[in-house]
């Protein structure tokens, strides 16, 4: 049997976080070289990868959409169940019943997946929504099994690399000066041989 | 100004370096919202400019196609064009002129360019169920659902779900729905018949 191309980091899981009508899902898949992310609406899918040598920065931020959406799930069952209290017909309290289960199920399965977040990857050209990287465990997880790839593709910082490259200056800083300088007194500022020269007013 | 490397999504604040590559949540100094950040080496690298390009100064050495000016380089591993530096697009090793690489991403020949893929696969599958729903729909949608799986029997499916699972349940509903139907007309037809007979 043929190896597969790629190999599932995450389900598919709804682009908007409120999506009640379906808006097409994201997931994310592992290649050899990159991650693809795959934007589908079931009839055609879209592709975006991102390659290990060219990953910037994956931040993964804690949000409270998981707590809110929990108080909201606990709120309505609780509310269910008041109306199954006060309610004397039996075939209604089984119907308040049935609902309020149901909740309950969505409650229980929203607090076994854990905290909720929100994950953005960086590249020279793009900064990228990772939709499906929408629970804090699962972004974890994923970020466990690619550090060591991208690790091996770009090599790795050491903390007091990484503190001196943050904190200094950008290496061109000093020719933008010099281009700016430069502009003040001709007007333009020649910023590539062999493209015209940009206009500054 | 100087650019920001490295920001918080939440407040856009840049953050230290304390807080990156720490394997765990740590609070953003500006809004304290949990932030797991992993920086890699790509974040503090320079692009390589661009290439101009070298003048031809001398007849006998071969032109770029695009620019006659200009001094041949290697040829394109699409179209065979000679191309100068300028014209160069490195791909993964490969070399292409700008041209194949445009023809290559709208035409799915290089499979790394291609970004999108449209299922033919998953149409004809829900073309052959969904309209099970209102029976009647399938008297149409059936030999369309067939048509469909059969003509993109070779067309390529979805990068990551390659199966061809999809097309083989769409032409074996779709058939029954067409068998489904013949009989259901000839018994009418018959049976019509008979009662007219």
């Amino acid at each position: 049997m043929a190896e597969r191309e790629y190999h599932r980091l995450t389900p598919a899981r709804p682009r908007s976080q409120f999506a009640i009508v379906s808006t097409g899902n994201s997931s994310l898949w592992l290649g050899k070289d990159h991650l693809l992310c795959v934007d589908s609406t079931s009839y055609t899918e879209s592709y975006k990868r991102f390659y290990f040598r060219d990953i910037q920065s994956i931040i993964v931020q804690k949000t409270d959409r998981q707590r809110i959406s929990s108080l909201i799930l606990g709120f309505c069952a609780g509310i269910c169940l008041l109306f199954l209290l006060v309610t004397d017909n039996t075939g209604i309290k089984v119907l308040w019943g049935i609902i309020a289960g149901l909740f309950g199920l969505v409650l229980l399965l929203d607090v076994i997946a854990g905290p909720s977040s929100y994950c953005l990857l960086r590249t020279a050209v793009q900064s990228e929504e990772l939709a499906s990287m929408n629970r804090l465990r699962r972004a974890r997880r994923v970020l466990n099994r690619v550090r060591p790839l991208i690790a091996a593709a770009q090599g790795e910082l050491t903390p007091e690399e990484l503190a001196a490259r943050l904190n200094q200056p950008p290496a061109n800083e000093s020719g933008t000066a010099t281009a700016s300088g430069a502009a003040a007194t001709t007007g333009y500022v020649v910023d590539n041989p062999n493209a015209p020269p940009r206009i500054v007013s | 100004m100087t650019p920001v490397l490295l920001a918080c999504p939440k407040c856009k604040t840049p953050l230290p370096a304390a807080v990156a590559n720490q394997r765990e949540t740590n609070p953003c100094p500006s809004c304290a919202v949990p932030l797991q950040v992993e920086v890699f080496p790509a974040l503090f690298r320079r692009n390589a400019p661009g290439q101009a390009g070298e003048a031809l100064l001398v007849d006998s050495d071969a032109s770029c196609f695009y620019h006659p000016n200009k001094k041949a380089v290697l040829p394109c591993e699409g179209c065979g064009r000679f191309l100068c530096a300028l014209c160069d697009c490195e791909l993964h090793g490969q070399h292409y002129c700008p041209g194949c690489l445009e023809a290559g991403r709208k035409k799915g020949k290089i499979k790394r360019l291609e970004n999108e893929r449209i299922c033919y696969d998953s149409i004809a599958l829900a073309l052959s169920l969904l309209p099970l729903l209102l029976f009647y729909l399938t008297f149409i949608t059936a030999p369309v659902a067939l048509y469909l799986a059969i003509r993109h029997w070779n067309t390529p499916r979805s990068l990551v779900h390659a199966t061809k699972i999809r097309s083989v349940l769409a032409i074996i509903f779709a058939t029954l729905e067409i068998i489904g139907w013949g009989v259901g007309i000839y018994f009418l037809a018959t049976s019509r018949s008979r009662s007219h007979g």
